[in-house]
């Protein structure tokens, strides 16, 4: 029988020829395959003794090729030497590439064109700013009208009627009817309008710690007022309220926002609504408190301040005798342009809508 | 109001170490605030000094040297105060007549004497040189005298040419609406009535006091006796007077804010000897003086616990009763209290306890008071921020690509439209109205940017509605507008502003003239219009939403949803769509199956629109049979 035979017949050499041819194919396939793959030298290293090592696939069946009879060898030992001289090339490209791939065939110093990205108008940055160093001290911020009442404004903060002290104030009024209880309406000059309003929302009940940032409207435009502009207020009611905390208060505010360096001083003032009033100075950063063209002997005003007047107190429905407050306020862009060093000449280039001015912060 | 006062005139009156720096510095620390020091006069010093409106006995050159006097002890200069030099010489009990008839709710005191015998007419040097420190301009020495005398001691005076009276009279009166006065410089004024005038006794107008003087009164090179005369006047009266006729000079800003009557009878002395000295003039008349309303001198009970309440700090009775004492007070110290008497210089503004505790705070020191932090309690009083919120949807915004802008809430009528607040005093016809929209704001703010060809503002801002015998409705909007926009794409950034709040909608399209046809969507969540987007007759891109609609949708996180373990099978289905919306047929597809992940529209073409579909379970991979069962589902679901 010859399929008993251990002799190896003609019929499977044919069929062994197919099988390795077909292996060869494999291999072939399997290896470009893998060699897209590879990312890395070590991929390519180790992929060379997979397939072409002492013992990788193609040299097994190189050592297959033993077995085969002269005619048989000689037509599969020239397919392999095609594979191997194929595997090799692929294996060379393939390292190329890698090779390649780590470095940058452009120049990386190309200048970029900026992304189109938005932008937050920098009164927005600043209102946060400020807001956020009041809260740190448990201050609670709140929405009053823009439009309102002269009592408000003016007259249930102790301003009597046609008094000298409304002159400092170029207050814009509505034409609409006067309010028999309220007087007349008017664009608030300044968020003050907050102070009494913040107690009738409290229903008059201490502890009140109120910062109010908001638009005032006065009728003024030049390089240093806009007729529209954002001012903030402090109001801290309570029982036993003194200077110190409107000092530490505001000093609190003046380190956190302009810098631990930058020192304040109270001077007296005058306001309707404040007993005693002050004016609150920063040492001016530009010439270092000696004295400039930009300050005065070398301090900054930076704010209106003062305990609260007792008047107000009662307009808002709160005891006097009980209670004691201050209060303060100055301009968002003020500070804004004490601090940053923004170098702008003319106030009101802070709300021009031109993009050029926009983009930049 | 912002005074100039001479160092060397200021130390007439001020005896003090202390150099002009160190005045300044101090000053500026416990009294009137030393803006600025310049050279005068190659060795002389000039002070600009703002003294607050409440302050008016500080607005002159004695008022300075008193509260410098207070004021440079307490910073180890020792200081006094000297007395002015006044006319000390004989006054004739008899004389040229003058009958003074007052009003004392016009006028609290009316002082005059008469001058004859004028030798000298010319100002000195060293007075002109005053005046010119002072801003003042030197005219002749009688009218100079009145001005000098006026920055030295803080009471306005006048001069009248004696015999242009025609019954040697003055008499106090109310204006009566209409009535007319010629200055002494020419310019006629009507008066509105109720204005303090003197009338002459035959109801001629000769003066107005207190602001200025009336041609038919005024002294000239011819006068041969002068009036040199001191009122004290309702400043009630001086304001609504100055006020409405416009005339601010010195004499009116002084005395719309109150001067003390005492002043006048020093200043008349102060100027009569001036009279005698520099203009050799002979006294001719006794000193008039019809004093009607004497100042109160008001007395103040303030307990020692409330100073050291309000200065957190106590001081002892000894440092009190010195800085009270210096500032002019009378003080009484019991064992818990003081009771303290008001100079009548200080009658105006030192009413209550307050204002005493200021007296005391401010030449003891503000920078000697303790610095604290409240630790009194915390308010807890609002639930939810609106600011964060707010601030939120701009972070939003900003991240989808918009920029913010500040427009001016004042409009022209033509922005604000028909229903609008109007101010009484605007700056110009531009800025006249309160807006009611944001959108001619935007529109213009991206019109005015000509040189750039893409980008999108937003603004959020209040909008006035008004309201009948109300306070209008302030609406808190967002407003956003578009500039070389494609709709969709300007849609796009809304959808994903919205998306970053995580609000879910539905959009439909509407009509609304104010837009192209057809160019108008609305936002609608739970049946509401929560944000509006339409494309302009102008072609700019226009979107708008009320804030607190946004505010109360928006949810700082979304629903997590999960990522999906088995992947999603993705096709490409085309539409040919005819009288209906995008969104509907979009929307049909979203909804047919719970295993559809997400739509999108990947190409248009005509009436042809491709819709890119994600198939998807969380349990497994889906087969193509499972596929084709969905598909065939939304296919069914377009049919119908």
């Amino acid at each position: 029988m010859i399929w008993e035979s251990s002799e190896i017949s003609s019929l499977d050499y044919v069929i062994m020829h197919i099988v390795m041819k077909e292996e060869l194919t494999n291999v072939r396939s399997e290896f470009i395959a893998l060699s897209i793959d590879a990312a890395t030298k070590e991929d390519l290293d180790n992929l060379r003794v997979t397939y072409l090592g002492r013992n990788g696939r193609l040299t097994q069946l190189i050592k297959k090729l033993a077995d085969l009879p002269k005619e048989e060898k000689a037509a599969l030992g020239k397919l392999i030497n095609q594979t191997k001289s194929s595997l090799e090339e692929t294996l060379e490209e393939s390292y190329k590439r890698v090779e390649s791939e780590k470095t940058l065939d452009i120049d990386p110093t190309m200048p970029t064109n900026p992304l189109p990205v938005g932008h937050t108008h920098l009164i927005t940055q600043a209102i946060e700013d400020i807001a956020t160093i009041f809260y740190r001290l448990g201050f609670e911020r709140s929405r009053y009208p823009e439009v309102d009442w002269d009592w408000y404004a003016f007259e249930a903060l102790n301003f009597p009627k046609n008094h000298p002290a409304r002159d400092n104030w170029e207050t814009y009024w509505i034409d609409a009817p006067a309010s028999k209880k309220f007087g007349k309406m008017l664009l608030t000059p300044h968020t003050s309008n907050g102070q009494v309003r913040e107690m009738e929302r409290l229903h008059s009940q201490p502890p009140i710690r109120m910062i109010n940032i908001a638009k005032c409207y006065r009728r003024q435009s030049d390089v240093s007022h806009t007729p529209m502009f954002h001012q903030f207020e402090g109001l801290v009611v309570d029982e036993g309220i003194s200077i110190a905390h409107l000092k530490g208060t505001l000093e609190y505010f003046a380190k956190n926002y302009f810098g631990e360096n930058r020192e304040i001083r109270l001077r007296p003032h005058d306001f309707e609504f404040t007993e005693p009033s002050f004016e609150v100075d920063i040492r001016c950063d530009i010439c270092e408190g000696k004295g400039c063209k930009l300050c005065k002997e070398g301090w900054l005003e930076l704010a209106g301040a003062g305990m609260v007047h007792p008047n107000v107190l009662k307009a808002g429905g709160i005891d006097p005798e009980k209670y004691t407050g201050f209060a303060f306020g100055t301009g968002v862009e003020r500070v804004l342009m004490m601090r940053s060093g923004l170098k702008i000449d003319d106030l009101r280039t802070l709300y021009s809508t031109d993009y050029r001015y926009i983009r930049q912060f | 109001m912002d005074i100039r006062i001479l160092d060397s005139w200021l130390r007439e009156y001020l005896d003090t170490k202390a150099d002009s720096r160190e005045f300044a510095k101090f000053l500026s620390l416990s009294g009137p605030t030393v803006d600025r020091t310049h050279t005068y006069n190659t060795t002389d010093k000039l002070y600009e000094i703002e003294v607050t409106s409440n302050r008016v006995d500080a607005m002159s050159v004695y008022g300075i040297a008193r509260e410098a006097a207070a004021i440079l002890p307490q910073y180890g200069f020792e200081s006094t105060l000297k007395a002015l030099e006044v006319y000390g010489g004989k006054l004739p009990q008899k004389g040229l007549p003058l009958t003074l008839v007052g009003d004392e709710n016009l006028v609290y005191r009316l002082m005059g004497v008469v001058v004859e015998d004028i030798q000298n007419w010319e100002t000195p040097k060293w007075m002109i040189d005053r005046l010119e420190s002072a801003g003042m301009r030197s005219l002749n020495a009688i009218v100079d005298i009145t001005n000098y005398v006026m920055h030295e001691t803080g009471h306005p005076c006048h001069v009248f040419d004696y015999d242009k009276l025609p019954n040697q009279k003055l008499v106090v009166r109310e204006s009566k609406k209409g009535e007319k006065v010629t200055s002494f410089d020419n310019k006629t004024y009507t008066l509105s009535g109720g204005d303090i005038v003197f009338d002459d006794g035959d109801g001629t107008i000769i003066d107005l006091p207190g602001i200025i003087g009336t041609k038919n009164s005024v002294v000239t090179k011819d006068t041969k006796r002068v009036l040199f005369f001191f009122d004290t006047n309702s400043a009630k009266h001086i304001r609504k007077t100055s006020m409405e006729l416009a005339i601010r000079t010195n004499a009116a800003v002084l005395n719309e804010k109150g001067v003390d009557p005492e002043l006048a009878e020093v200043g008349l002395l102060r100027g009569l000897l001036l009279f005698t000295d520099v203009c050799k003039a002979t006294i001719a008349s006794p000193i008039y003086d019809s004093y009607l309303k004497k100042p109160v001198s008001q007395s103040i009970s303030v307990d020692k616990e409330f100073i050291s309440r309000i200065l957190d700090i106590d001081i002892n009775d000894k440092e009190i009763e010195k800085i009270l004492t210096s500032l002019g007070f009378d003080i009484k110290t019991s064992a818990t209290s003081f009771e303290i008497d008001v100079p009548t210089f200080r009658s105006n503004d030192v009413i209550n306890k307050e204002s005493i505790v200021e007296e005391i705070a401010r030449i003891y020191g503000y920078h000697n008071l303790p610095s604290k932090i409240m630790d009194t309690a915390i308010p807890s009083h609002s639930a939810i921020n609106i600011f964060d919120k707010e601030m939120s949807i701009k972070q939003q915004l900003t991240k989808v690509g918009f920029s913010e802008v500040y427009t001016f809430s004042l409009v022209s009528k033509e922005m604000a439209g028909d229903n609008a607040l109007k101010l009484t005093n605007p700056l110009g016809s531009d800025t006249e109205y309160l807006r009611t929209s944001l959108m001619p704001a935007l529109v213009q703010a991206a019109k005015d940017n000509a040189h750039t060809d893409r980008l999108s503002f937003y603004e959020l801002s209040k909008v006035f509605i008004p309201q009948k015998n109300k306070l209008p409705e302030e609406v808190q909007m967002l407003g956003i507008v578009f500039k070389g926009y494609t709709f969709i794409d300007a849609k796009q950034k809304i959808e994903s502003f919205l998306r970053l709040l995580n609000i879910s909608y539905s959009v439909k399209q509407v009509e609304n003239e104010d837009y192209v046809s057809g160019g108008f969507i609305t936002f609608i969540k739970n049946k509401e219009i929560i944000m509006t987007l339409g494309l302009l007759p102008s072609g700019y891109i226009y979107a708008e939403s009320e804030a607190t609609v946004l505010l109360n949708l928006m949810q700082e996180y979304p629903q997590f949803t999960p990522m999906g373990e088995y992947p999603a099978q993705i096709e490409d289905m085309t539409v040919v769509i005819k009288n209906q919306d995008v969104i509907d047929v979009y929307e049909t597809i979203r909804s047919a199956d719970k295993l559809i992940t997400h739509v999108e529209v990947v190409d248009v073409y005509e009436n042809s629109y491709t819709f890119r579909i994600h198939y998807q379970s969380p349990d497994k991979t889906l087969t193509d049979k499972e596929v084709e069962k969905i598909r065939t589902k939304i296919e069914k679901k377009l049919k119908s």
